[in-house]
Order: structure tokens, then sequence, then C-alpha cells
């Protein structure tokens, strides 16, 4: 092929790549946030006694498919882009903006969720009143932001430390509740005696427990090869589903249901009944660990797609300015205010539960999105795959019906009552798509279109007028 | 199709406008990176050398362990280098390859808009 021998080689070594171990902790590091402890409570509210363990498992073996849907994606499109792409590919521009958005609102959710919940735990740990742990949240936030917009950041071998670290302490400590005298493990294979609809909803917010894992593709472009992505997205959904099994099971063993469905530190609780005070700093320390991911990856993530979209004129412009550590900081700064707006609406109203509700489901409408693109791009896009996901027609089908339908179980479950249906979960994430799409339907074309005229006027071509072959002069495009 | 003597032209250019610029400089002053280009279109290859924001010297082939890799047509590499295309665009419309960290591709594209901002 023609094409071929112009082509440059792209098997280059970069001096500052990733490998498999680092990308697998990027990965696990994302997903594994302390909202996760509420992720399990959530579980454990449709899944029986201590079945919460089986719906895990089941969780994990369907996100070995969204691990086969991405490879085959990211493989098509190994950039930090990927997602606008494919989704651009296969749907639309105009729709991949609007997912894109909608995606985007998990990372506030995520951020404004673990500030909320380390700052109860800093308050339930220094047993200081409830009002207190709302300056708690606001100070997390403020500092998460000034560090980022003094351009700090974790080391990527920092971070993996830190992951590691937070999935082996959360499973020694388990493995000791597991073995604690005085529990008692009830039901433990009991999850289809809720009924089957319950079944269904605690699969889908066992998926939220994944969460995020396969955001790990947007670090194609430094990975040495891209085995390196594929890997990371098969092995650490592992790590996280042996952590939150272990974890399910030590909170089961341990701590009464109504406690710990009530809670906001259910991780707190289940240290508390392991190794008293011990046991209970074991897991504040935990859980101010994950705070570090969450924060560094949130921030980091989600300010630079605001960046990259407000540059390309689908944003207002001024989301691009960058400060003198080259960071762009309205970004940060609204992305640091609306977490806390978030956070504080959740403070007031206890409804901590919602934001898992609100994160398996647009989780779970990701991954049927995902499902979509591969049916499509293979009918679209017929260039070689690194990675091809075998039998893709029927599991990608598959994958799409059922991820719609767990997206619709999460969407309608009653965060605070598991015996009820609720549209709370539904409607937030409606009014998310709506105003998202509005925007892209309605703002975003004039914003391109007033870009557009700004940069016609402003100034002419630089490049220099070349003589053509016939000897003729043109502006060269 | 750009040939080599005119991506030089438009490198010389781009040089000037980057390390005359004091804002970007003082952005960029913890930022060394070795960086590699490709033209996908016509195989021509360069190397540029960035120290503390200051690019330092620019030269045809490839030398070194990069730090960035970046491809495209050479036609949209000197239309980048002469400051008239938003690179971010291309990027995100998948016509500019990056390999590199998320950090780099971000200040890669910083340089521009500081010099450009109106491009």
């Amino acid at each position: 092929m023609g094409d071929e021998a112009a082509a440059p080689s792209t098997s280059h070594v970069l001096r500052r790549s990733i490998g498999t171990p680092t990308a697998v902790a990027t990965s696990t590091g994302l997903a594994f946030a302390a909202i996760d402890f509420l992720g399990v409570v959530s579980v454990a509210t449709y899944a029986l006694g201590a079945s919460a363990w089986l719906a895990i498992l089941i969780g994990g073996l369907i996100v070995l498919l969204v691990s086969g849907i991405f490879s085959e994606l990211n493989g098509l499109f190994p950039t930090a882009a990927g997602i606008r792409l494919y989704i651009g590919r296969a749907i639309g521009p105009r729709t991949s903006l609007a997912v894109g958005f909608t995606y985007m609102s998990t990372v506030i959710l995520v951020i404004a969720a673990d500030a909320f919940l380390i700052g109860a735990a800093i308050g339930h740990v220094l047993h200081e009143p409830p009002w207190l742990s709302y300056v708690w949240i606001v100070v997390l936030l403020a500092v998460a932001a000034g560090a980022n917009l003094r351009g700090i950041r974790l080391a990527g071998w920092l971070q993996s430390i830190v992951t590691y670290t937070v999935l082996a302490s959360t499973s020694v400590l388990s493995v000791i509740a597991i073995f604690h005298v005085g529990g008692s493990f009830k039901k433990p294979f009991g999850l289809f005696d809720h009924g089957s609809f319950s079944v269904v909803q605690a699969i889908a917010f066992s998926l939220f427990l994944y969460a995020a894992f396969e955001w790990v593709t947007t670090t194609a472009e430094e990975a040495r090869r891209p085995q390196v992505i594929t890997r990371a997205l098969f092995i650490a959904p592992v790590l996280i589903w042996g952590a939150a099994t272990l974890f399910s099971l030590a909170l089961a063993h341990l701590v009464p249901p109504g406690l710990s469905h009530g809670s906001a530190y259910p991780q707190l609780l289940m240290g508390t009944a392991t190794l008293g005070t011990v046991g209970e700093l074991w897991m504040f320390a935990v859980t101010l660990l994950t705070a570090l991911n969450t924060f560094n990856g949130g921030f980091l993530v989600a300010s630079r797609f605001i960046y990259a979209t407000a540059r390309d004129g689908s944003l207002p412009r001024s989301f691009a300015k960058l400060n003198l550590q080259a960071v762009p900081w309205l970004a940060v700064v609204t992305l640091a205010g609306t977490s806390a707006v978030v956070a504080a609406v959740v403070f007031a109203t206890h409804q901590w539960l919602l934001l898992v509700a609100v994160g398996a489901t647009i989780e779970a409408a990701i991954y049927a999105v995902g499902s979509w693109c591969v049916l499509a791009l293979r009918k679209k896009d017929l260039r070689e795959r690194p990675f091809r996901l075998a039998a893709a027609r029927p599991l990608a089908t598959f994958g799409l019906v059922l991820f719609t339908f767990l997206a619709l179980a999460s969407g309608l479950s009653d965060p605070k009552n598991a015996h009820k249906l609720s549209l709370l979960p539904i409607t937030v994430i409606a009014v998310i798509a709506v105003l998202s799409t509005g925007y892209v339907m309605l703002v975003m074309p004039k914003l391109q279109a007033q870009a557009a005229a700004r940069a016609a006027i402003a100034r002419p071509k630089r490049r220099p007028t070349r003589p053509d072959q016939d000897g003729t002069t043109s502006l060269v495009e | 199709m750009a040939d080599w003597t005119e991506l030089h032209e438009a490198l010389a250019d781009y040089t000037v406008s980057c390390n005359t610029n004091e804002r970007l400089r003082k952005m960029q002053r913890d930022w060394t990176r070795l960086l590699h280009f490709e033209c996908a279109d016509n195989a021509v290859t360069f190397t540029m050398d960035v120290d503390h924001g200051e690019i330092v010297r620019v030269c045809e082939g490839h030398e070194g362990v990069p730090d960035i890799v970046v491809t495209t047509e050479s036609e949209v590499f000197c239309d980048m280098f002469w400051g008239d295309l938003n690179p971010v665009q291309k990027y995100l419309r998948g016509e500019i390859k990056v390999k590199g960290t998320q950090e780099d591709v971000m200040r890669l594209d910083a340089i521009s808009y500081v010099i450009w901002p109106d491009a």
C-alpha cells in the first residue's frame, strides 16, 4: 500500500511512556474512590444478607465485556480525545459532545461525593458537630483546586503507590474482619431472595464500583504500546472486584445493615467493628488516600476536557484561559465551585446514595453507547484494529440491550428504600442530558459562528504565498 | 505538500514568536522536552529541542529519545507553525496525532494559543 510506504513509523519509544503496572494503577485508582464504599452499601441494599459479593461478581463479569468494547474503541482511536472521535464517527459530532458533557458531569459528582464523604469522615473521627463537616468539604476542595492551580500533581509512581496501598489496606482489614469472632454471614447465597428485579438493581449498582476504570483510555497517547491499555482494562476490574468483594463480606459480617445503610462512612464502621479505634483510623487513612487520586485525577481530566472544548470553540473562550503554570484556571475554579455546590446539596438533603444511583445510571448508559459505537464502527470503519472484540456483533448487541436495561434499573431505584421505585435518579440525569443537548444544539453553533467571524476579522493568514508550478502565485491552503 | 525548506521557514518564524513572547517563556519555564515531528504525507521528519520553554534547536531528522511525537500532514504543520490554524480542532478531529502525556499535549497547544489567541 502506497500510504504505508510514506507513513512514518509509529513504534516510538517515549522517554516518559507508561507500562502495564502504571496503566493498571491509573485505571484502578480512577475507579476506586471513597464513594465505592457507599456503592457496596447500595449493592447490599438490594442483595439480601451477605449475598452482595455475588452481585459484585456478576457485575465484574459484565464489566469484562466493557473492557473488550473499550479495548476495541481505544485501539481504533488511541487518543485522549477518543470518546469524541468514536462517538462522533459512529453517531455524530454533536451527540459526541452532548455525551461528553454528560460524562464529565460524573467527574463532578465523584469529586463532590468524595469531598462530602471525607468531610463527613473527618467530622466523625474528630467528633465534631455536623456543620463543621461542610467546612472541611470546602477546605478540601479549596486545597485540591489550589494545588491544581499551582500546577502540583501526583507523579505517576506516587499515584500507583497510593492506589495499591488503598487496595491492599482495604483488603487486609476486610480479611481480618471476615475472620473476626462474633460476626455472622446471613444468607451468603440469598441474592435472588428479594425478587428478580432486586437482583437486576443489585447488579446495576455493582457496575458503579467499576465506574471510570475505562478512563484509562485517555492515557493511550503515553502508553508504551496499545496492548498496555488493553491489559489495564482487563486487569483493573479484577483488582477492584477483589477489594470490593472482601469489603462487602466484611461489612456483612460485622456491621448490621440498618447501621451501614444510613451512614456516610460505612468503611469507618467496619474498621471500628474489626479493630476498634485502630480499625477506624486505618479506614480513615484509606479514605484520605482515595481523595488524593480522586482530586488529582478528577480535576486534571475534567479541566483539560473543558480546556480542549473551549479551544475547539464549543465552550466560551474564557474556559481556555491559562495561568502562569499553564493551568486552565477558570475550568479548575468552576469545577471546584460546582463540586462545592453539589456537595452542599448532598450535605443539606442527606441524599448521598442518590449520587451512587446517578453515577451507576450514567455509567451503564455510557457502556450502552460504547456497545452501539462498536456495532456502528464495524460497518463504517474497516481499518485493522489492534484489539478485536470476539463475536463483536452478538456481544455488542447483547451489551447494548443489557446496559440500557441496567441503566433503567438503577435510574428508577429509590436510593433510600430498596422496595420502592423512584424517578429521582433518572430525573437528575434527564436534566443533565437535556441541558447538555440544549447547549450543544442551541448555544454552541452561535459560539462557533462568533469564533469563526472573530478569527476571520482578527488577522489575515500569516503564511506567505508561494509560486505555483505554473508560475502563478497563490495562498497556500 | 510542503517540503523541508517550507517547513523550516515556518519553524524559524515559530521559534522567534515563541522565544520572544515573555508570557509564554514564563509559563513554560519548567517545560524541557524533546519533540519529534513526522509528516504523514511525505515522510519528512524533524526534531525540536525545548529547554525551559525556549526553543533552542530545530533540525531535520530525528535525534535522541523524544518526550512527544507529533504526526500530521506537512501542510497542517506549516499552517500550525505559521499560526494559521487551531491545533486543538485538528487534534479533536484525529487529524493531528500526538504521542506523549496529556499534560505535554496541552502544553504544546498552549504555545500556539498564547502566541496566536485568535487562531
